[in-house]
Formats: C-alpha cells, structure tokens, sequence
C-alpha cells in the first residue's frame, strides 16, 4: 500500500497531476456538454457535478503532499521539461494556496448566484437588479487580492491570474500607444464608410456550415480527433488529447459564423498541436490568455480577411451563396469584411472599434477597482465614453453595460488580454512571414500548412513550457511591442 | 428528527453520486460524441473518475457514520428514506471493502484490454485471440471470489453483483423450468410452418425511422426538455443526473430494428426517470437491479411494443411513413412477422421466446467456466454443440457463435442471466398492471400510454433501491419472482392455434 509514497517525487508529482488533469479533462466534458447536449432539465443535477468536480480538483491540487514534493524537488536544471513542469505547478500551487478554502467557496457560489442574475438582467435591460451582485462581486476581488503580497497596483493581482508576468504599467502603456490611432481610423472610417451591401445576405444556415466545414478543412481540422457544433455562445475546448471542439454561431443574416468558426479553429489548433508528451500535465495547454488569443486572432483576422485567404474561398462562397453573392465582385466583398462599423457590442466589432471596446473596459475595471468610479454610476460612464470613443448612442443597458458576461463570474483583468492578443498576433505573424515569406499565395491556393506548421514548431508544441512572455521573446526576440500592430492597423486601414 | 451524522453521510453519498454521475456522462460522451482520436485520453479519465469514486466510497468515515447511524437506523421506519439509505449504503460498503483496491484497478485494466481485443477477435471470428485474456478475466473473478465468504455456489458472488441476494440455485430453479416448457414450445411453432416475414427487410429510409421512433417514444412520454436520443452502433441508456435521460438507439437502413431498440431503451429510461426525485444524489436514486430494470425495456419493447393493440394505433403511421414496403401488407401479417418465432445464433436478434435460450446456454457455460467444467479453449465447441442443441441451429463461426457478445471480455460473468429474469419478472409485474388498470388494449389502440406509465412509476420506478429486488418484486405483485406467468403469456401469444 505504500508502493505510491515511496516513489521517487517528481514520478509522485506526476502522479498526482494526472488524476487532477483527469478531473480536469471531466470538467471540461461535463461543461461542453452542458452547453452542447444536455437536456435542459439537467441542469440542476449537473450544477452539482461542476461544483464537486471542481472542489475535488482544487483539493487535491492544494494538498500538503504537492507542496512537500515541490520542496523535495527543488529547482531542477533550467532548460528541461521537467524543470517546467515543476516550475509552472510551483507558480500554481504557490497562488492556489495563498487563497482560503472558504474564500474561493464564497465566490464560486457569488459566481453562480450572479451569472444568473446577470441574465435576467440582461434580457430585462435592468442594471439595477444586476448592481448588488456586481458590488459583491468587486468586494470578493479585493479580499483575493488582499491574500498576495502588495503590488504596484491592486489591479496586477488580477492580471496575473491570466497573463503571467504581465503588470497593469506595461499594459497601460500599450494601450496608452494604440487609442489615438484607433480614435483617428475611426474618426477617418466615420468620413469614408464602406458599403456593407455585400454582407446583408440572406445565407442560408446550411450554406454557412458548408463553408465554415470547407474552412476548416482547408486550415487542417480531420474529423478524427475535432467536432465542430452549433451554441449561442462559440468556444473552443479540449478535454484531451486527441480531442479538439469547437462551436459557432450561426445568424441567416450575416456572415459571422465562419469568422467565429475560424477564430476558434485558432484556439483549438493551438491545443491540438501541443507536444502531446505534455498530455496529462499543466504543460499540457496553451500558456496563457493573451497568446492563446494572439492565435484566435491569427486564423481569423490575419489569415480570415487577407486577399490570398479571399482570392481561393470567394469563388466558392458565391457557389454556396449565389442569391446574395452572384452579383458582387471579390474586391466589394473583401472590402466590406474589412470594414470598420463602429458599433455597441464587443463580439461584433470590426478589428479597430475592438480594441476601443477593450481599453474601455480595461480603464473602467481600474477606476471600479480604484473606488474612482461607484457601480451605480456605471452606465452612465460606459454610455459617455462609447459616445467619446467610438462615435456611438447606447440605448439601454443590455446593449451597453450589461452585453458581456464576464464580470458576473468575477472575471476582472481578463478583458485586456483580448486586446493583448491582436498586439502579439502581429508580432509573431511578422516574424513567420520573415521565415516563410510572402503566404498570400499560399492562402490563394488554400494552402495552409506551411504557416500551420511554422506556428506549431514556434509555439504550439510548447504547450505551457514557457511563461508568455518568455515565449513571445523566444519566438520574436522581443517583448510585448505594440509597433507591429501599429505598422498592420496603419498600412491596412489608412 | 434530525440527526447530523446522518447528513454528514448523506453529504458524503452526494458527493460519491456527483463522481458516479460525471463517470456516467464521460462514457457516453464517449460513445456519442468523442471524436474517435479523444479515446486514449478518454480512458485515462474514466479510470481516474472511477477510481476516485470508489476511494471517497470505502472511506473509513463513511464505515463509522454507518457504524454511528445503527440505533438511527432501528428507531426509524423501514420503509423510511433514512433507514432505507443506511441500509443500503451499509451493505453496498460491506461489499465494497471487501475488496482491495489493487484487484479493482487489475480487474478494470484487464476488462479493458480484453476488450480491445475483442473487437479485432470477433472482426477475424479467431478465438484464439480473445482466449488468454478470458483466462485472465476468470483467475481475477477467482481472486474476486475470494474476497468474500464462502457462498454455496462461487457463481453466487458473482450473481450478486447485478441481481443482490439473488442465488445460483433459485435461477437454475426458473430456467430450468423456462427450458422445459419452451423447448417444446418452439419446436411446435416451428411445425406449425414458417411465417413470412420477408417485408421486414428492404430499404428505410433513416431519417423517417429516427421520426417514427421519436413519435413512439413521446406518445410513451419522452419529453424534449428532459430526455434525448443518438444514434450508436450498440443501443444504450445512461442518465448522468436527475432529469437527463438518454438514450441511442441504432437506424440500420434495411429493416426496422431501430423502433424496437429504441422502445427497449425507453423502458430503461422512464425507469431512471421515474425514481422519486427525493432520492436524487444517493445511491437509492437508480433502479434496483438489472433484472429489474431489464423487465422494464422488456415490458416496452415487447409487451407493449409488440402488441397488437399497440400496433392497432401505429400500424396505420408505419404503412404511411413506408407505402413501399407495407402498401399491401395487412396489419394481421404486421404483426405475426414481428412477432415471429424462429431459433437463429444472434441473441440479440433473437425473438421472445428463444431468447431465453441464448441466455441459458451462456449461464451454464459461465457456472461451468468458473467451477473449471469447461475450459476457455474448449469454449466454441461447447458453444456450438449446444447451439446445436436447444435451438437445432448451426454455428458457421465462432463470430456469429461464442464471440458475438462483449459481456466476458468485459469481465460481465453473472450479468447473462438477468435478461431472462427480466423477462420473467415482466409479465409478473404487467399482469399485476392489468389487474388494476383493466383493458389496457383499448387505450394502446388509441395511442395512450400513460396511465400505464404511471401506474408502473407508482408501483415500481418510484421505489428506486429503497428495498431490495426481492422486496421490490413482492410490493409490487405479491409475490416472489416466478416463472409461470411468463411462460402463460409466451404460449398464449405464440403458441399455434389449433385449426
């Protein structure tokens, strides 16, 4: 019976992350599931599989034995993967612990009570049913911040849980650097609108499928290990190896579920292609928020609207569309996917208004956190500064401050990760067109793989070896720099 | 009354339920809708899920709350929910611990193997490669034997599993009386000449089958919020919480089997979905055992579902969803085709009555593996002669003979037997409905289930496990579980009339 203990540790340690990635791998399921395939009267029997699953994880995460074994281990040589290994479940272990059981209980169970309450009030367009919650909520973060050491900033704290290493100064200073040009693009976009005549439809949702399968196709999804399905809300998830999924959206009236399929077929490619001697540990997934985005953002944005990605898939889009593609040339078309449409709602926006819907977010997340700004004056602040930035009226709540879900499951500092993704997408893609040269050609033939293959040798295979930043220098040779971002916005919209 | 320690393990047992649940739902993720390269990943997780399950189960905590709740226990009403869960959370523990976790972990790890192998096994119909990893099932069921006191019978332990209390000696009872009257039973049907049932194959379009079965299964009370159905190659039922119910069923596109398969899950699934919701997230809110719970898919594919009543109402749907195939067939000949009576080597196919055949033959054989009667490599030969035998068939291979089930490469040995208890205990149940419900028929021919269906969660499925198989059996019909009923209706359905 003693057989497990008296292993050498780093076998016991990954013992133990393995069933706790097993575990993980079962929450994983149990919530695609959940919004994929359960009967809806399921849903209060499966609460309680969440809650315990989760509690479980997190116990046997935050045991004595992890701890103990980490001390044995020591730091190992710095280049391995084991010396990853030990460092990232370090990092984990460290922050998991600094909280108190009954903290992190009180706010799964302010999570749950919230999110529901955000719905309703979202549906009913009534901010002040929501504001109880969403002050309980920002009392929560500062009693978990409270639990780590003092940081420049309260708001670092946060930041940290989902961007390692990142501070509030650096971020601030990027965003600091990208709000005038986008101000200005959106100032000139006001002047010049493109027609959006081509994308008004209709498109079938059988059409849509089709073309967002033959994306995927193209791009490398094998119906061997990824499924693709139909939620209100699209993500990606990988409840292990060999098993990728991704979900869009589909609305007849526009196009936006075969960006939405490319966009998570990003974040999926990303998992699929991580080094799968990594399976089973916390290496095992992509590093952190923002890189996980930067390749969302990628197959989307930088592959999904290039002329070379439209110049191979037009000619079939207006085979599956013809009523409303027939008459439209390519050029009109690809204009109008790139289009900047300032508008309320952060999940439709254009590549510009996107970052202003995030630096909004992020400066609001501060001043709620600072005490500068108090929830009930919330509303009124988002609808003046969506007016100052992006030219536009809100007209009630649920299309201003209500429209996202995030701060009702006590996600604060994760907005700005998303703007952080299109900063490094640009970066790293820069540095892949060094390597491989010009790959508009490529996409023009829907050839795809020798990008792909550049993105897995460079980052996807490293799963979470390497903290972000450390990877963004590996593969750049530079830190967060917001300049290549800049350079694409300004040569491609101006 | 309250009593803390008894929350404390009720607690506990939500907690055990909560990893039994999110097991459940893996494996049929599994089955429906991992992509195929997921598997190895997959089977780590189960195991994992499983494995923590059963540690948090054999907890000693839960041993001294047990031990704690006893005078808890006396004070309280049998029929009680908090006497009903001690008691048989107590003996669900004892069985538990009596068995190390190692051999849980050997056992597991060789059905899984043995398994894989199965496929590939039955592929080639070769034997020989399924053999050493029967053998090893059989030495670990030895191993598992052990564990326990001694039975008088070693199949018994291995009963008790899927039938509790049920003993060795009371199922050779009801078979052998089953084989006496049903060996004779088909020989004269298969004098009375063949049946034609030639308009049962053909082309059917899958898409109208999968809407024909729906339409049964919502009649029966299939409701959308609360159940679904997929397709899979092996048809099965899970629940993965209260009010999740789902069920697969498999659309072969040349005869209908896919509407029998799924009324047979049906019956699984308002089973499940019947169990009072009180006993939710404690080990009585399931069925009580398979038998049990096989008389229930029996009840709805067969007494129900082959009925001619029933047919009475969906005949005339079949004729308009298939023109072509039953355009001029007759409702009369509908329904001798479906309930035609021929021995053949598939049991799974087989009809009602030779299907108690199949079953037979497998649980002597098993009685006969365990004692070390017959040995594993002797298997096919025994196999076929006794095909041979009881039904007068011949097997061509060992495919379509002793390797056409999965259950003993699973390490199933004792699960065989409670498809022909549930077969029993179907018509015991059905004519103690009749009893109180009278002529059913005439609510079939109008397409009304209901009454039935509540009469059954009333009786039966509310009860989940509070009581035991046999106590379940008895507060339903009165009596103990018997053959006699079952063999009434079989020949009173079947049996040729006289000219």
């Amino acid at each position: 019976l003693t057989v497990t203990t008296s292993a050498p540790p780093l076998e016991r340690l990954k013992e133990l992350l393995a069933e706790i990635a097993d575990i993980r791998h079962t929450e994983s399921v149990v919530d695609w599931d959940s919004r994929v395939s359960m009967p809806h009267a399921g849903a209060a029997a499966r609460a309680d599989v969440s809650a315990t699953l989760t509690r479980l994880a997190h116990e046997r995460f935050v045991s004595d034995e992890v701890g103990e074994l980490l001390d044995e281990l020591g730091s190992l040589d710095e280049d391995s993967v084991d010396a990853a290994l030990v460092r990232v479940t370090r990092r984990d272990w460290e922050r998991s612990r600094q909280v108190p059981t009954e903290l992190a209980g009180e706010m799964s169970h302010a999570t749950g009570v919230a999110v529901a309450a955000w719905d309703e009030a979202k549906a009913s367009s009534d901010f002040a049913s929501f504001m109880p919650h969403l002050e309980r909520q920002l009392e929560l973060k500062h009693r978990y911040i409270e639990c780590f050491p003092a940081t420049d900033t309260a708001y670092d704290v946060l930041i940290e849980d989902y961007e390692e290493g990142m501070t509030t100064a650096q971020v601030a200073e990027v965003f600091a650097g990208l709000k005038p040009e986008l101000l200005r693009l959106i100032e000139h976009a006001r002047e010049d609108p493109v027609d959006d005549a081509p994308l008004r439809g209709p498109f079938p949702l059988s059409g849509q499928e089709e073309a967002g399968r033959r994306v995927l196709a193209a791009f490398g999804f094998d119906e061997e290990s990824w499924r693709l399905d139909e939620t209100p809300h699209p993500f990606a998830s990988k409840p292990g190896l060999g098993d990728i999924r991704l979900t869009t959206h589909s609305d007849p009236k526009d196009l936006t579920s075969v960006f939405s399929t490319m966009h998570e077929f990003g974040h999926g490619v990303y998992e699929f292609d991580v080094d799968s001697a990594f399976a089973r540990t916390p290496l095992g997934g992509g590093t952190s928020m923002a890189i996980h985005e930067s390749q969302s953002r990628t197959w989307e944005n930088l592959v999904g609207r290039s002329d070379g990605f439209w110049r191979w898939f037009y000619p079939q889009l207006q085979g599956i569309f013809p009523e409303a593609l027939g008459a439209i040339d390519a050029a009109s078309f690809v204009a109008a996917v790139n289009a900047i449409r300032p508008g309320l709602i952060r999940g439709d926006a254009d590549e510009v208004s996107y970052g202003l819907h995030i630096i909004l977010r992020f400066e609001l997340e501060q001043e709620l956190l600072a005490d500068a700004v108090a929830v009930r004056d919330l509303p009124e602040i988002w609808n003046t500064r969506m007016k100052e930035y992006l030219g536009v009226d809100v007209p009630d709540d649920a299309h201003g401050v209500l429209q996202d879900m995030h701060w009702s499951i006590g996600l604060l500092g994760y907005f700005p990760t998303y703007q952080l993704g299109n900063v490094i997408s640009v970066q790293i893609w820069d540095r892949a067109r060094e390597d491989l040269g010009d790959l508009e050609d490529d996409f023009a033939r829907g050839e795809f793989s020798r990008l792909r293959e550049w993105l897995r040798e460079h980052i996807y295979r490293h799963g979470s070896r390497y903290p972000p930043r450390e990877l963004l220098q590996r593969v750049t040779g530079s830190d967060l720099d917001s300049g290549p971002y800049l350079e694409y916005l300004r040569t491609k919209f101006a | 009354m309250t009593e803390p320690r008894f929350d404390q393990l009720k607690e506990r047992l939500a907690e055990v339920d909560d990893l039994r649940n999110a097991g459940s739902l893996l494996f049929w993720d599994q089955r429906v809708m991992m992509p195929p390269g997921g598997s190895a990943a997959r089977a780590e997780a189960i195991a994992t899920v499983s494995t923590i399950a059963q540690e948090h189960f054999i907890d000693p905590d839960i041993g001294k709350l047990l031990e704690d709740l006893r005078s808890f226990e006396e004070s309280s009403d049998y029929d009680s929910f908090e006497a009903s869960l001690i008691r048989v959370t107590r003996r669900d523990y004892e069985k538990a611990t009596r068995v190390p976790p190692e051999l849980v972990g050997e056992m597991r790890k060789a059905s899984a193997v043995a398994l894989s192998a199965w496929g590939p096994a039955k592929e080639q119909s070769d034997f020989e490669l399924l053999r050493p990893h029967l053998e090893t099932n059989l030495e670990l069921r030895h191993r598992y034997v052990e564990c326990f006191d001694r039975a008088e019978e070693t199949y018994d332990v291995l009963l008790d599993d899927y039938e509790p209390n049920m003993k060795t000696a009371e199922v050779r009872e009801i078979f052998d009386g089953l084989k006496e009257q049903l060996v004779p039973l088909v020989r004269e049907i298969a004098d009375a000449g063949p049946v034609d049932d030639s308009f049962l194959t053909g082309e059917f379009d899958v898409d109208t089958q999968r809407e024909f079965g729906l339409e049964i299964a919502r009649r029966f009370g299939y409701a959308d919020d609360e159940w679904r159905i997929d397709q899979t190659p092996h048809p099965f039922m899970s629940s993965p919480g209260s009010g999740d119910i789902r069920l697969t069923t498999n659309y072969r596109p040349d005869d209908l089997s896919s509407i029998f398969a799924t009324m047979h899950e049906f019956g699984h699934g308002v089973y499940e979905w019947g169990v009072d919701r009180s006993l939710a997230r404690t080990p009585l809110g399931t069925g009580v055992s398979l038998g049990v719970h096989e008389s229930q898919s029996r009840t709805w594919e067969n007494l129900v579902g082959r009925s001619r009543s029933f047919w009475r109402f969906f005949y005339p749907r079949l004729q308009e969803a298939f023109p072509e195939q039953f355009g001029s067939v007759d409702e009369e000949a509908f329904y001798r085709a479906v309930n035609k009576v021929q021995p053949s080597l598939i049991r799974i196919d087989a009809d009602e009555v030779t299907y108690n055949m199949h079953i037979i033959l497998r649980f002597e054989l098993e009685q006969e593996l365990i004692e070390g009667r017959v040995a594993v490599k002797d298997l096919p030969e025994e196999w076929n002669s006794r095909m041979h035998e009881y039904l007068d068939v011949e097997v061509p291979n060992d495919a379509r003979g002793v390797l056409q089930d999965m259950h003993w490469a699973g390490g199933g040995f004792g699960y065989f037997p409670t498809y022909s208890l549930g077969n029993v205990i179907s018509v015991q149940i059905w004519e103690r409905a009749l009893e109180d419900l009278g002529d059913i028929d005439e609510r079939f021919e109008r397409g009304e289930f209901g009454e039935l269906r509540e009469w059954l969660t009333e009786h039966l499925y509310r009860m989940g496990r509070k009581f035991t198989p046999q106590e379940t059996i008895e507060r339903v019909t009165g009596s103990r579980i018997d053959s006699k009923p079952y063999v009434r209706y079989l020949r009173q359905k079947l049996a040729p009339q006289p000219a």
